[in-house]
């Protein structure tokens, strides 16, 4: 018995062999073959590619860099001075926690493996497509390079897919000299634009015009980096101490040819868009005569997906996939679960029209030469001193006493009982005494007191008697000196939330889209570069007369915003760059795009810091010789008139300073990668 | 059950415990101290600083690790210029120092090191470096400082320290070289309750600077310069002040950082 069932055992385990070599590709794994060879199969694999480009929207927080989630989401708070809020967030952009350096890579290297391959399955596709996925790659590869240029300088330029395992020679790359990194930008724009189909073969895809958009968008970069390095002290270029490659900044005789050379393209690409791509501002709802319209068209155009300006955009679907911008960013009334997220600031209104102003150009709130002189000038409601603000503010900024979701904004700093004319609540409103604030006054903490304010809301406001009604010191939305969740700064952000009252709340409710290129810019991309090219003294690219086109870019723009025009055209000098840098600050606001503006132009360290805001404005006003601060506008009731009067101070809640140095015009190469590769160079100046 | 317990906390004890944990970390605990002072070649007086990132700044590199290494944490000298780290560990370093006085380690513009004055040395034990340097500026008090109605007031004396020929001797070959890199900018008057008195600590309230545009300072130099602190100081108080300097160039080249020359910090009974 024993036997015989060894006997079936041994006979069982050699009937088992076989001698055909298990040579199948398993079934479980998704090759090439399944995804380079059909348009669905191409779907999936750029699908993940683009689920992890490096799109600034939404998902983005500069302090954090891409992380890929919406987590406590704000804009324009990098030390931009478009808005502030109350967390660390707000800080100056001078680097990311989570650097893009590895990921970028991995992206890369997804672009790289289709240009690689994809001609094996050049059959599979018409012509058309064919070339238009590879025409993706080069796009999705140029964006990667442009998105570390910015941030880094040179980059290694991984054109290649790289077999692994391999030796340290043939993995290895090292960072290429700033000027080779732009040029392999502008290399692989070009491609793309030449490749891809004038207009996608699907919703989300890229396409010619979005390549030619964000090449000029990156040329103008390059070549205000070109030429502004130059004002800083130092002159901000540098060798690699590993490789002697000028790793940051150009050389002392290319920067000009280069700037030049840069500025031109940027401009050929801006116009290309302009004459070929037919796209046009949103005007569904302007009026020339009706200043209402205007601002609900410029509210409208940001989420209404069928925009003749949007030229990219990253959408959003409820329930799969959604964002949280709403509720960090609400007003405090509409909290869910956080609130007011972004604040803008008195300086960011300043650049717009509609106001009285100082001499000196800074908005009046005082009859006298400047806010620390005279007697307040008294409105009749919160809302009188924005009656003449610019379409476009009103659509970006809510201002005290102003609708959103059919709800009034109660926003009030506080209530004076004192006698009128008011004189300055503070004698000194210079940047330094900034941490002396409303609550410090004699009149709100000492008796006999004449000012009122609320450290909280609910039962915390306190309580004043006006003709026998109770009033609250502070308005419902704040703001409140020891609860930074309501307004910092007198003013909400409007631009991107959803204006809808029957909007769900909560986080991850949110599925409004996010423009990341719209012809808007490229109209100002193009105006910029024709100013600069006027500068430099250079030809123009295409026979076109370079500050006629800069000018009328500026005026479509200021005509849909309801701004004032232009009463003759743009001079090529720095009065007139500025005209176009400045109409820069004001539309492309909260876009996630001055952060990279003031870097290109170097005005974000002190000694450059006069050109901050696109204008020149006095640094010394905002700023020592280390920090800045930004200013809010806060509303005060006076119970002797019944009037409201505004303060300009700056931020009263949760007090923000910013700092940025030269070296913050190139970030740090994560020490890791530097420290393992024996090519990899960190920044000279470091 | 009870036992079921015991007996799994005792799995469970007997799972999570390795070997090393009953070993001594293996690595001596860092026992160098290094001390240092920088000073004026030419008179032996130490070089003052601020106490922060624009003072000066020492750079330690262990080259024990081969090739490839990038430089220790850097730390700032104290502000009468000296500096002490206690925990370094055994081994042979490169020590440089970059502050208001000519670099010590150049470079032209190709990135072909034209000198290094930097020390590369073995440390054990408790070792005291000391780096002889060429600063831009010296600032001297003239006299003592004076207080009328909450304001400072006091004289100051700003000199070059190295002469103009020597300057572009040693900078010229680092390229970009123009005449400009040695005017004086600006000259500070920090003033703070802290004896840490400088750019870091000092009381905006009451700090003050005349700024020099072009070659403005030119005539001035080894003139007396009057130094008047901004607004009113509470009577009673005790305040520190200081005065600093500096020219147009920037210290490592391409960080955009001028840093300043200082005088001794003074104390100021405002009465």
């Amino acid at each position: 018995m024993k036997r015989l069932l060894i006997i079936l055992a041994l006979a069982g385990t050699a009937s088992l062999h076989s001698c055909v070599d298990l040579d199948i590709t398993p079934k479980n794994i998704v090759t090439d073959n399944d995804l380079l060879n059909t348009p669905a199969g191409m779907d999936i694999y750029l699908a993940r590619v683009y689920s992890m480009m490096p799109f600034e929207d939404f998902k983005y927080m500069g302090e954090w860099g891409f992380e890929y989630n919406g987590w406590l989401n704000s804009i324009g708070i990098e030390g931009t001075g478009e808005a502030v809020n109350r967390d660390g967030i707000t800080t100056s952009f001078r680097g990311e926690r989570t650097p893009y350096w590895g990921r970028a890579f991995e992206t890369i290297r997804d672009a790289n493996h289709i240009i690689e391959n994809l001609p094996n399955y050049k059959d599979a596709f018409s012509e058309e497509l064919y070339n238009h996925y590879l025409g993706e790659a080069y796009y999705i590869r140029a964006t990667v390079f442009y998105t570390m240029a910015k941030r880094f300088g040179g980059v290694p330029l991984v054109t290649t897919l790289i077999q692994y395992p391999g030796t340290a020679e043939e993995m290895e790359v090292p960072r290429a000299s700033e000027e080779e990194t732009w040029d392999q930008v502008l290399t692989d724009f070009d491609q793309a634009a030449s490749l891809l189909m004038p207009k996608s073969p699907k919703k989300g895809y890229a396409n010619k015009f979005v390549a030619l958009a964000f090449k000029s968008e990156a040329m103008l970069y390059a070549g205000s980096v070109a030429k502004y390095n130059q004002t800083v002290s130092g002159r901000l270029t540098g060798l690699g101490r590993k490789t002697g490659v000028r790793v940051i900044g150009f050389a002392d005789d290319t920067w000009q040819d280069a700037s030049k050379r840069y500025f031109t393209e940027a401009y050929k690409a801006a116009r290309e868009v302009m004459k070929d791509g037919g796209y046009a501002l949103y005007k569904k709802k302007w009026s020339a005569t009706d200043k209402e319209a205007q601002y609900q068209n410029m509210v409208d155009m940001f989420s209404d997906l069928s925009s003749t300006e949007n030229i990219y955009v990253k959408e959003y679907i409820n329930p799969t996939s959604t964002h949280a911008f709403d509720a960090y960013n609400l007003p405090f009334t509409f909290r869910a679960p956080l609130s007011s997220g972004t604040c803008p600031t008195l300086d960011f209104i300043e650049l717009f029209d509609g106001f009285d102003r100082y001499p000196d150009g800074s908005i009046r709130v005082t009859t006298g030469d400047n806010n620390a002189s005279g007697n307040y000038i008294m409105y009749d409601s919160a809302a009188d001193f924005f009656k003449n603000a610019e379409p476009r503010l009103r659509a970006y900024v809510i201002f005290p006493d102003d609708q959103f979701r059919g709800k009034q904004m109660e926003i009030r700093g506080g209530i004076y009982t004192g006698e009128t004319p008011i004189k300055p609540l503070f004698s000194n409103y210079s940047y330094n005494s900034a941490d002396t604030r409303y609550q410090n006054l004699d009149i709100y903490s000492k008796a006999p007191k004449s000012l009122y304010l609320s450290p909280r809301e609910g039962n915390r406001q306190e309580i004043v008697d006006y003709n026998g009604n109770p009033m609250t010191a502070a308005g419902a939305e704040g703001p409140f000196y020891d609860n930074a969740e309501a307004t910092n700064t007198g003013l909400y952000l409007r631009k991107w939330l959803n204006p809808s009252p029957n909007a769900e709340p909560g986080e991850g409710k949110s599925s409004q889209p996010f423009v990341l290129m719209r012809y808007a810019e490229v109209l100002l991309n193009a105006a910029e570069a024709a100013v600069e090219l006027q500068l430099a003294g250079a030809a123009t690219p295409d026979g076109s007369n370079l500050l006629q086109v800069a000018s009328d870019a500026v005026n479509e723009i200021r005509e849909r915003a309801g701004a004032t025009k232009l009463t003759g055209t743009i001079t090529a000098d720095v009065t007139g760059r500025n005209i176009v840098r400045k109409e820069r600050r004001k539309e492309l606001a909260f876009e996630h795009k001055a952060k990279w503006d003031i870097r290109r132009w170097r005005v974000n360290h002190y000694e450059g810091r006069d050109g901050f805001w696109g204008e020149n404005r006095d640094k010394n006003k905002f700023s020592n010789n280390e920090n800045y601060r930004f200013r809010g506008i806060y509303p005060f009731f006076s119970t002797e008139e019944g009037k409201y009067f505004y303060d300009a101070r700056f931020q009263w809640i949760a007090s923000k300073t910013f700092g940025y140095t030269p070296v913050d015009y190139y970030w740090e190469i994560p020490g890791g990668e530097v420290a393992k590769s024996e090519v990899i160079d960190q920044q000279p100046n470091r | 059950m009870k036992k079921i317990t015991w007996s799994g906390l005792l799995c469970l004890s007997i799972l999570i415990s390795s070997c090393s944990f009953f070993e001594q970390d293996n690595y001596a605990a860092p026992d160098v101290t290094l001390e240092g002072e920088v000073v004026d070649v030419l008179t032996g007086d130490r070089v003052l600083t601020d106490q922060g990132s624009e003072g000066i700044r020492v750079r330690l590199t262990e080259l024990s690790w081969g090739d490839n290494v990038e430089p220790n944490p850097d730390f700032y000298c104290m502000q009468d210029g000296s500096f002490r780290n206690s925990k370094l560990f055994a081994g042979n370093y490169h020590i440089t120092v970059d502050g208001p006085f000519i670099p010590l380690l150049r470079k032209d513009a190709s990135g072909k090191e034209l000198a290094d004055e930097s020390l590369v040395m073995d440390l054990s034990g408790s070792q005291k470096v000391k780096f002889e340097v060429q600063p831009f500026l010296r600032v001297e008090w003239v006299g003592e400082p004076t207080v009328q109605n909450g304001k400072v007031t006091a004289k100051v004396k700003v000199t070059r320290a190295v002469t103009p020929a020597d300057f572009k001797a040693k900078v010229e070959p680092m390229g970009n070289y123009t005449d400009d890199l040695l005017q004086v900018t600006d000259v500070q008057f920090f003033v703070s309750y802290s004896s840490t008195v400088g750019y870091r600590a000092r009381d905006e309230r009451w700090s003050s600077e005349l700024i020099y545009a072009g070659s403005t300072f030119e005539p001035l130099l080894g003139q007396t310069i009057t130094l008047v602190s901004k607004e009113e100081i509470p009577e009673g108080r005790t305040v520190f002040v200081r005065a600093a300097a500096r020219i147009n160039f920037d210290t490592p080249t391409g960080t955009g950082t001028r840093r300043w020359n200082y005088n001794q910090a003074k104390e100021v009974l405002i009465k």
